[in-house]
């Protein structure tokens, strides 16, 4: 979960991603920063995410997130 | 049928008589049967365009619909046999993207290619239908849903054609989702006093935006556009303004139109603008500017080209090879220009158009790279960007950046924008402003006046909800005679200063030939 944190702090300064959990829903996260995330995860942690993940629910929170990339490696 | 027409208010007052009178499971009946009517005036031959996408797309919905229900009940050990059913769903949205987007090639830009090869036009000139890339869009996003397997098909084809002719949407937008607007659509709604109320308040405001101040703003920027070899900077200027003017409040006051109709039915139709004027960056200016176009844009084009194995591969190669922020942004701009190279292309197969298109794009591209040098002079000049005066200053930056592209797509050729941008800064010739040439351009004082007045109520009211406020819900705590003063004055408004009347006929929508 750190180590997605960090990865989500240095792409968007300034939002408290362990907080947040609504961060497509009020508009915190925009599609570019929803894509460059995608890409970086799919680099650090070396799982496939595709188009059909990208729902809201997915994105709202960084367990959120965590919850997919988990739902991935399995 | 002209949403400006008496015939329009008529046809609406009767379709909604009938709707609440039959039976609510035959409701939906009335507005499928309704929007045909509508649609049908428009012209025998748009029925044509109007059928042929709504059996593709349906036919292309139950198929997909089928192969998902085969995907899931084969096991996940059988490899082969979900790599068939995905190949199988691939060409079929293959196929039905291809029949849809030639249709709409074939109407839109066959004449163009012909003339850029230098060969004559045939003969046969194809009309293009009302709204027709409208309710394409729409059809084609659900069949990419049902493809993601987002819902089951819609299996009645009755009920799928109402999801795509749906009459006050069908000519121009906003392009809605099938998962939003279809269970509203079908479920046929009980009779709601209030969605009847705010419906009429809607469209009224509609037709405010309209008739009072668009088609006369309209009368100045075609003198300026018209005959701009005349002008020189303070005339072009005030001809983009008027433009401006003119396109926001014609669009989105057609929108209001529809989303106002569409309630009195107790239909809620998307939102398409969200107040531009107060946008605070490009980016954000698409998110508020026809809306259900750019977000039909990010679901169907800019994520899955960002994601596709091409560019997260060449995003992989970048971010090791390019340092620094550039590395990074590599493959979602190529998707971001991609976006804005079809959103130009989309109002028109011409040269300003796409550069229109490229003129947001290399902006949005820009700002993400200067974005790091941004911060940094920003704190260097201690500014604070919660401050009311730095948000008045960004939404200026904003509108002058769009105001600088919409000399592209009103002039009528690139050269003739450019010499226009060229004459506006480098021969301003400000005494325009007061020796009475701005009289002389198709609107006396009391007109432009009206115009002014016009926009000094509608930006009270758009600052009023910016701020979070309710315009419709606050009139609800005031006194009955406030709130019936709140429909009639406006109604007054419009007849009296609306521009119709007489043998005048109000011009149609802009975006309704798109």
């Amino acid at each position: 979960m750190e180590q997605l944190l960090k990865l989500l702090s240095e792409i968007c300064p300034g939002i408290d991603f362990e907080k947040e959990t609504a961060l497509i829903d009020d508009g915190l996260l925009e599609s570019l920063d929803i894509v460059t995330i995608v890409g970086e995860i799919m680099d650090e942690f070396d799982v496939e995410l595709n188009v059909d993940d990208l729902l809201p629910e997915n994105f709202n929170s960084a367990q959120a997130i965590m919850d997919l990339i988990n739902s991935r490696r399995s | 049928m002209s949403f400006t027409s008496g015939t329009f208010i008529v046809f609406v007052l009767t379709a909604l008589v009938v709707y609440y009178l039959v039976p609510q499971r035959f409701r939906w009946v009335v507005l499928l049967l309704a929007s045909y009517g509508f649609y049908f005036t428009g012209g025998a031959g748009a029925m044509g365009y109007l059928l042929f996408i709504t059996l593709t797309t349906y036919l292309a919905g139950r198929v997909l619909g089928a192969l998902n229900e085969k995907r899931k009940g084969l096991p996940a050990t059988d490899k082969a046999g979900l790599e068939r059913v995905k190949r199988r769903k691939k060409q079929v949205v293959l196929v039905t993207l291809l029949g849809n987007f030639g249709l709409l090639y074939a109407v839109k830009y066959l004449g163009v290619t012909f003339d850029l090869l230098g060969l004559p036009r045939p003969g046969l000139v194809l009309v293009l239908p009302l709204g027709l890339s409208f309710y394409m869009f729409q059809s084609v996003g659900y069949v990419i849903d049902c493809y993601r397997g987002k819902f089951p098909p819609e299996k009645n084809l009755a009920k799928f054609a109402l999801f795509v002719s749906f009459f006050p949407q069908v000519v121009q937008g906003p392009i809605s989702r099938f998962g939003d607007l279809a269970p509203q659509l079908t479920k046929g709604n009980e009779f709601d006093a209030d969605q009847v109320k705010y419906g009429t308040q809607l469209a009224m405001w509609g037709y405010f935006k309209k008739l009072v101040i668009s088609d006369r703003a309209g009368v100045v920027a075609a003198t300026v556009f018209g005959g701009f070899t005349q002008y020189r900077g303070t005339v072009l200027f005030a001809g983009v303004l008027f433009y401006c003017i003119q396109l926001y409040c014609d669009f989105s006051g057609g929108i209001d139109i529809t989303r106002g109709v569409a309630q009195m039915f107790g239909i809620d139709v998307a939102e398409n603008f969200c107040r531009p004027l107060f946008a605070v960056s490009l980016t954000d200016y698409w998110r508020r500017w026809h809306i259900t176009l750019g977000q039909w844009m990010r679901d169907y084009v800019f994520y899955p080209m960002s994601l596709s194995r091409p560019l997260t591969q060449l995003g992989k190669w970048t971010r090791r090879h390019i340092k620094g922020k550039l590395g990074k942004i590599v493959p979602t701009s190529i998707a971001t220009f991609t976006v804005y190279f079809l959103i130009g292309i989309w109002h028109g197969a011409e040269l300003r158009y796409i550069l229109f298109g490229f003129w947001n794009g290399i902006l949005i591209t820009a700002s993400l790279l200067l974005e790091g040098k941004f911060q940094y002079w920003r704190k260097r000049l201690h500014i604070r960007t919660e401050s009311l005066l730095w948000r008045l200053f960004q939404m200026i930056r904003t509108s002058a950046l769009v105001f600088l592209g919409r000399y592209l797509t009103r002039a009528d050729s690139v050269r003739t924008a450019l010499w226009m941008i060229k004459m506006t800064v480098l021969d301003p010739e400000i005494a325009a402003l007061w020796d009475g040439r701005m009289l002389a351009l198709g609107l006396n004082g009391w007109e432009l006046m009206i115009v002014f007045l016009g926009m000094a109520v509608l930006l009270t009211a758009e600052c009023y909800q910016e701020f979070g406020g309710h315009v419709r819900k606050a009139l609800e705590q005031r006194h009955w005679l406030v709130q019936w003063a709140a429909i009639f004055i406006p109604l007054a408004v419009i007849f009296v200063l609306g521009v119709m009347g007489g043998d005048y006929i109000a011009p149609g929508f802009i975006y309704q030939q798109y």
